[in-house]
């Protein structure tokens, strides 16, 4: 997998490629949105994660050039600016995704790795993860022979888990993605749904598969 | 203007000095007529004096009326002059008289303002954008050390309390350019038809649960149906913010009640909560920026300090009211007010 990071500033380009680089990705990096548009058009990239504000030409406007001459490579759209709308017209551009700095690595990481699998997600509706099951369409949760009652939102913070098993979750994602909140509340309000799903799914059984990455994000996972 | 008057008056003393003259002339030629005494003080007193004083009266009141009543316009228009709308200017008559020329004094008073208001916002607006690349810079390389995989455990502490605190710094950063915008008009809001009840029990889950952890009880006393016209994510962070302040300033072992009811063309929802609450001279400052009372100092709360305003930004934005009332070491209760609006889909 190669992913392309055009982002000017310079210690931020380096710590995404390392972050990228951590998870298994092939990275390249342009400063610049003229670098950028001649890097992507030589090299097939599985996603791009774009910064909006760059010297010289900016992000929406390749974003947009792309989409024009049919390139659909997936792209991450991230930026400073922080306007309400700029997500929507962000979207509108063609992005598959947009991430406002300040941003967590964890979170970046986690939407670069959510558009390289885009197509090739699981359809199935029975998602499992060791003898945790989870049936979709009765929304039932069992481990091993044992049903286990959840709540609406137990059940969408499970079902979101289970769907990105073995990757770590940040919390943005998460509320973003099961709260449909865009902002960060400032509240511990995923932590203590976690502690509560944990209570259901992992206190009285072995192993153990929803694990703390802590500062960082959560992860639930089949032991090695 | 003042002309006008000034020559009205003159006018009126002219007449006086006339017919004062014409009188003493009328007297000095008819000597020989007998003095009728008190009869005829009487008669000139009825037949000149009452009308002259009623004929003064009436005209003096009209005549002062006139004069003022472009102060009371112009009263009226500085009253409603606030830091939002200090680009709209005075009426002005364009006569060049007295009062024009306050108006216009005025006038360039307000656009100085307005333009100093505009400069702040605007500085709030550059400083929090700038801010934010070295946080993005400052957070991603904290996080990167945190994957270091020869960490002691206390190194990991230092360092996860690191993030903390850059994440609540991104959060003030967040909160401050969001009002930035918000004053200077450029967040529109999504406004669509919703129901307000159906996120009131969500948030009353939410509650529930962020209030387990200190042993507080949560009800909902009432959850009328709601349909109006809003923008569900601003909502939820307004409901997230309230549920999350009951929730930090309570006592252990307290108690939230939450209640929404439908009164006519209104819906008022009530977040009560028991706590330390507000004292009551610092309560019409709770919605200021960055105020943060007593209670929140003392009880070691982690907050920004600007999701009060932020909440009365929301609530504004939908033509609502939000209120907060406090007695003191009891109880604290939010009102939030927002018209109804009824469409066919809701």
């Amino acid at each position: 997998m190669r992913v392309l990071v055009i982002e000017d500033e310079k210690k931020t380009a380096s710590f995404i490629r390392k972050a990228l680089q951590t998870e298994g990705y092939a990275v390249d990096v342009c400063h610049n949105g003229e670098e950028a548009l001649a890097t992507a058009s030589a090299t097939p990239y599985d996603a791009i994660v774009l910064d909006i504000m760059l010297p010289g030409r900016d992000g929406l406007s390749i974003l947009r050039r792309w989409r024009q001459s049919d390139n659909r490579v997936p792209v991450l759209l991230v930026s400073a600016r922080g306007d309400v709308n700029e997500r929507v017209e962000g979207l509108d551009a063609g992005a598959d995704d947009y991430l406002p700095k300040p941003f967590a690595l964890v979170e970046l990481a986690a939407r670069v790795r959510a558009l390289t699998r885009r197509g090739g997600d699981t359809k199935s509706t029975v998602l499992r993860v060791a003898d945790l099951t989870l049936d979709t369409v009765s929304r039932q949760a069992r481990r091993g022979e044992v049903q286990i009652e959840l709540t609406a939102r137990e059940y969408r913070l499970l079902e979101f888990l289970m769907r990105s098993a073995g990757r770590l979750c940040g919390r943005m994602m998460i509320l973003e993605k099961v709260w449909d909140y865009d902002f960060d509340p400032g509240t511990n309000l995923v932590d203590v749904y976690i502690k509560r799903l944990r209570e259901k799914i992992d206190a009285e059984f072995e192993p153990k598969l929803l694990h703390t990455a802590r500062g960082t994000g959560y992860v639930l996972r089949q032991p090695a | 203007m003042t002309f006008w008057y000034s020559g009205v008056l003159l006018l009126s003393t002219l007449l006086i000095a006339v017919l004062s003259f014409d009188e003493l002339h009328e007297r000095r030629d008819r000597p020989s007529r007998a003095y009728r005494g008190m009869e005829e003080i009487v008669e000139i007193v009825l037949w000149v004096g009452f009308p002259a004083v009623l004929l003064s009266i009436g005209g003096g009141w009209w005549l002062m009326r006139k004069a003022l009543e472009p102060v009371a316009t112009l009263t009226e228009a500085a009253r409603s002059v606030t830091e939002r709308n200090l680009n709209q200017q005075l009426p002005r008559t364009h006569n060049h008289d007295e009062l024009d020329q306050l108006a216009e004094v005025l006038n360039a008073m307000t656009a100085r303002l307005n333009e100093s208001f505009t400069r702040i916002r605007d500085f709030t607006l550059h400083a929090s954008h700038e801010l934010k690349t070295p946080l993005t810079v400052l957070y991603g390389e904290t996080e990167m050390e945190l994957r270091e995989q020869s960490l002691t455990s206390s190194e990991r502490e230092h360092i996860i309390s690191r993030l903390d605190e850059l994440r609540r710094l991104a959060r003030i950063v967040d909160g401050l350019t969001l009002l930035a915008k918000a004053d200077a008009g450029l967040i529109p809001l999504g406004l669509a038809p919703i129901r307000f009840d159906e996120l009131v029990r969500d948030s009353f889950a939410d509650t529930q649960i962020l209030a387990e952890a200190s042993g507080l009880s949560v009800g909902l006393a009432s959850c009328d149906q709601a349909p109006i016209l809003g923008d569900a994510h601003r909502l939820r962070q307004l409901l997230l913010n309230l549920a999350d302040n009951a929730v930090k300033y309570n006592f252990p072992d307290g108690s939230i009640t939450m209640a929404l009811q439908r009164s006519g063309p209104t819906a008022e929802l009530t977040i009560s909560n028991t706590g330390p609450g507000i004292l009551p001279e610092a309560l019409p400052r709770v919605f200021d920026r960055f105020f943060r009372g007593d209670a929140a100092h003392s009880s070691q709360v982690e907050g920004c300090g600007l999701g009060l305003s932020i909440a009365q930004w929301i609530v504004s934005m939908h033509k609502g009211t939000i209120r907060i009332d406090s007695v003191p070491t009891k109880i604290t209760i939010v009102t939030v007010r927002l018209p109804i609006v009824e469409t066919q889909d809701s």
